[in-house]
């Protein structure tokens, strides 16, 4: 072998492993391609929207890059949070703005690190009207609120976008009454005086993620039937699940999904992917009265009905959530929020940040459709999207959906277990009791 | 800025590719011109350790290394401060969830394992004796190299369940309603999803047991078929007295990879309902317990799993063996 390759030949090699360490060297030196530097001209952004809602990202930079001359890096990224982590635990570089983590153990964790960067510092001057122009609920608290990223009396998440949960979808042609005031009201509706088979329709497979539609709904009852505390003590393995104020949440959850109220029993709620879900409400006859669903739902009806040409406020529409008889709570809204949080204070960062806190960013996003803003005086030519902002700007509280601020095996548990109550409702108590069982193991941070 | 990934990450990789052969290319060459200027009878010794260095450098650095320090993950903390004896170890033998995981892979092994064989030894003898045996073959292969994650997806929408009443888009839920039969939710239903997971794993593995087999069946000699069937056998006592004995080494190599197989079934399960209904099986246990940032429980999980197909190891290893010896 060695003679085969003869001493010339290996000469050559040598000065060829020699030209790669180089290379090597080199490119190991400043990788991450992060932020370096405190630059003026660039921004790097790490975001977890793809598609669409990227398309719309895109559309509300353009002025912004035209106008400052900053240059925005995007790149899509839905494991975000773990690789921020990561490179906070090991020192290397991070984006210079991302989404701030949702577990407020984190929060409070990359805060004292140093890694979040205060949203006063971000905006400046601009940092009041900011508080004035946003939904209240997103931005101000009694005292320490880490899931809307507010530490110490300082802001660390500066809310960009706003989905409003709990919403009850319906068929204007098939249900023509008055929204019902309270959840027992909606229960005494009675679907074949308009045609309809039963009352709710519900879809609860979603692959990996099944169930997270039924702990929408079972989320949305809870923190109007027990209150606000109860749920953000609940959501932080404060609260047992075998609790009276939960259990009863499940039992209220089973109104819902019972074989007299659900379209097609529990095998077609379990078996139907949220997407399909609403997909009864506009056959004839239809097959239910209603869908509980957030904001996004409206893509999926146009899309499984092309040709019935559907229209937003026309042919579909909905009421926010009923009352749950406790007047108290009533003001308590399930939502779900888009944050930006600054990672490296950079005077191009900074611009980002101030040109998204502004009324005219976030206007050119409503525009595209599909989402609210995170402003409270934006105009929405959809009338659905007008309609939820309605119900955003009047809510008391904007509450966060619970099973994703849980620790995972606790949210997969949760969810597994709505799936597992809807197919055998007998099970009820020992599924509850096992949830105590996974809680007590989940949140300890061993 | 490329597509989300920076130029650095390129040349990272291309670095990798090239420098990580020719580094060896490279040790290969100066280390025999060192060789070669020494001795004789030390160049003799020294040869055959200076070629294995790297493949037992690589096979440690990547095999050895990483399984020790499971098996080390899984007598720590999560958080991997402290040591915390068998306690991840009696949380996988006593959670509710982790037992009924364990149950399922038992029922995997037992169930896919054997219809697996069983069947691929009852197509490949079958198929023998038709003209029409390559294309027969090639249609019970097919599922073989579709990926486990399109398999799934095949297959959820051949389990698609609708309403009573409404028209099945669900293969098999139209075919139970031709005969006036309800409609089941067969990846819902406890009774029926973990039999239907099993199922489909099991079609994507008769193929590949099927092949092994028939090459091994077309071994045989026709002679000893002959004479067994001079002395008065029939076809049946052919098959269970000659045919299935002289197999044997090939059904067992093929069994123990069904059941390596069976114990380390994920995709199938991931993808078909991620454990939903109590589908759960050892290894999508270990993943989620991995995702939901409890690494030393995943390596408990590890562990039990690699203590579980080590007898498996050694029966085919000696299987090689016998085979290696008998040439």
């Amino acid at each position: 072998m060695a003679e085969v390759l003869g001493r010339r030949s290996s000469r050559g090699l040598a000065l060829c492993l020699g030209a790669l360490f180089l290379l090597a060297a080199c490119g190991g030196g400043n990788g991450g391609g992060g932020g370096g530097g405190a630059s003026s001209t660039d921004v790097t952004v790490w975001t977890a929207w793809g598609s669409a809602e990227l398309k719309a990202f895109k559309d509300v930079l353009a002025p912004f890059e035209a106008t400052s001359g900053v240059k925005v890096h995007i790149t899509t990224n839905r494991d975000s949070t773990n690789q921020i982590a990561n490179g906070i635990s090991a020192g290397t570089d991070l984006p210079d703005i991302a989404p701030g983590p949702t577990d407020p153990v984190q929060v409070k964790d990359w805060i004292s690190k140093g890694a979040l960067k205060p949203i006063e510092t971000a905006l400046g001057d601009q940092f009041s009207a900011y508080i004035a122009n946003t939904y209240p609920a997103l931005t101000t608290s009694s005292g320490d609120n880490p899931y809307i990223g507010l530490v110490g009396g300082k802001h660390y998440e500066m809310m960009v976008k706003t989905q409003v949960k709990g919403l009850i979808w319906y068929n204007k042609k098939v249900f023509t009454g008055q929204a019902p005031k309270t959840f027992d009201d909606l229960l005494a509706i009675n679907p074949s005086q308009y045609g309809a088979q039963k009352l709710f329709c519900a879809g609860f497979e979603s692959g990996a993620a099944s169930g997270w539609p039924a702990s929408d709904q079972i989320d949305n009852i809870i923190m109007r039937q027990s209150g606000e505390t109860v749920y953000t003590n609940w959501i932080q393995g404060k609260v047992k699940f075998t609790s009276a104020e939960i259990k009863l949440g499940y039992q209220t959850f089973l109104k819902e999904v019972s074989a007299a109220n659900v379209y097609g029993g529990a095998n077609t709620a379990l078996s139907t992917n949220f997407g399909k879900a609403g997909d009864p409400l506009f056959k004839t006859p239809a097959g239910c009265l209603f869908l509980e669903q957030a904001t996004f739902i409206p893509s999926f009806f146009t899309q499984d009905f092309p040709s019935l040409n559907l229209k937003a406020g026309t042919d579909f529409d909905f009421f926010a959530h009923p009352s749950m008889g406790n007047s108290q709570y009533d003001g308590n809204v399930n939502g779900f929020y888009d944050n930006f949080a600054m990672y490296n204070n950079t005077p191009a960062a900074r611009k980002l940040m101030q040109y998204m806190a502004t009324k005219d960013a976030q206007q050119i996003w409503v525009n595209d459709g599909g989402t609210l803003g995170a402003i409270k005086s934006l105009n929405y030519t959809d009338p659905v999207f007008k309609n939820a902002a309605a119900v955003a700007g009047g809510a008391k509280n904007l509450l966060v959906t619970a099973g994703d601020f849980m620790p995972s095996d606790m949210q997969k548990a949760f969810w597994q277990s709505l799936l597992n109550v809807t197919n055998n409702p007998g099970s009820l108590n020992s599924e509850l009791a096992h949830l105590d069982q996974v809680q007590a193991a989940a949140y300890k941070t061993s | 800025m490329v597509g989300g990934i920076s130029v650095d990450q390129i040349v990272t990789a291309l670095v990798a590719v090239i420098a990580v052969p020719l580094v060896l290319f490279g040790y290969i060459v100066v280390g025999e011109q060192i060789i070669e200027r020494l001795p004789e009878r030390i160049q003799l010794w020294i040869r055959p350790y200076f070629w294995a260095l790297p493949a037992i450098g690589f096979a440690g650095l990547f095999m050895v290394y990483p399984l020790l320090r499971t098996v080390v993950i899984s007598f720590r903390n999560g958080a991997d401060t402290d040591w915390v004896g068998l306690a991840n170890y009696q949380y996988f033998f006593t959670f509710p969830d982790t037992l009924t995981s364990l149950r399922n892979s038992i029922l995997w092994l037992v169930f896919y394992t054997f219809f697996a064989v069983f069947l691929g030894l009852v197509v490949a003898i079958l198929l023998d004796r038709v003209r029409y045996e390559t294309l027969a073959k090639i249609a019970i292969f097919l599922p073989v190299p579709i990926s486990a994650v399109a398999a799934s997806i095949i297959w959820k929408f051949m389990f698609d369940y609708q309403p009573p009443g409404q028209p099945q888009t669900g293969t098999l839920n139209a075919v139970i309603g031709l005969a006036h039969h309800d409609p089941v939710a067969w990846l819902v239903n406890s009774t029926t999803n973990n039999g239907a997971l099993i199922f489909v794993g099991v079609w994507t593995a008769v193929g590949f047991c099927m092949v092994i087999l028939s090459a091994s069946l077309k071994a045989i000699s026709t002679e000893v078929l002959e004479a067994a069937r001079i002395d008065g056998a029939n076809e049946f006592q052919i098959v269970r007295l000659v045919v299935t004995p002289l197999l044997w080494p090939t059904i067992t190599v093929v069994g123990t990879t069904m059941i390596i197989n069976a114990l380390k079934t994920f995709d199938l399960v991931y993808v078909m309902t991620n454990g939903a209904y109590n589908t759960d099986v050892i290894a999508t246990q270990m993943f989620s317990q991995l995702q939901h940032n409890h690494n030393s429980r995943a390596a408990a999980v590890g562990v039990v799993l690699f203590i579980a197909i080590v007898p498996l190891l050694i029966v085919n290893i000696r299987r090689f063996q016998q085979q290696e010896e008998q040439r």
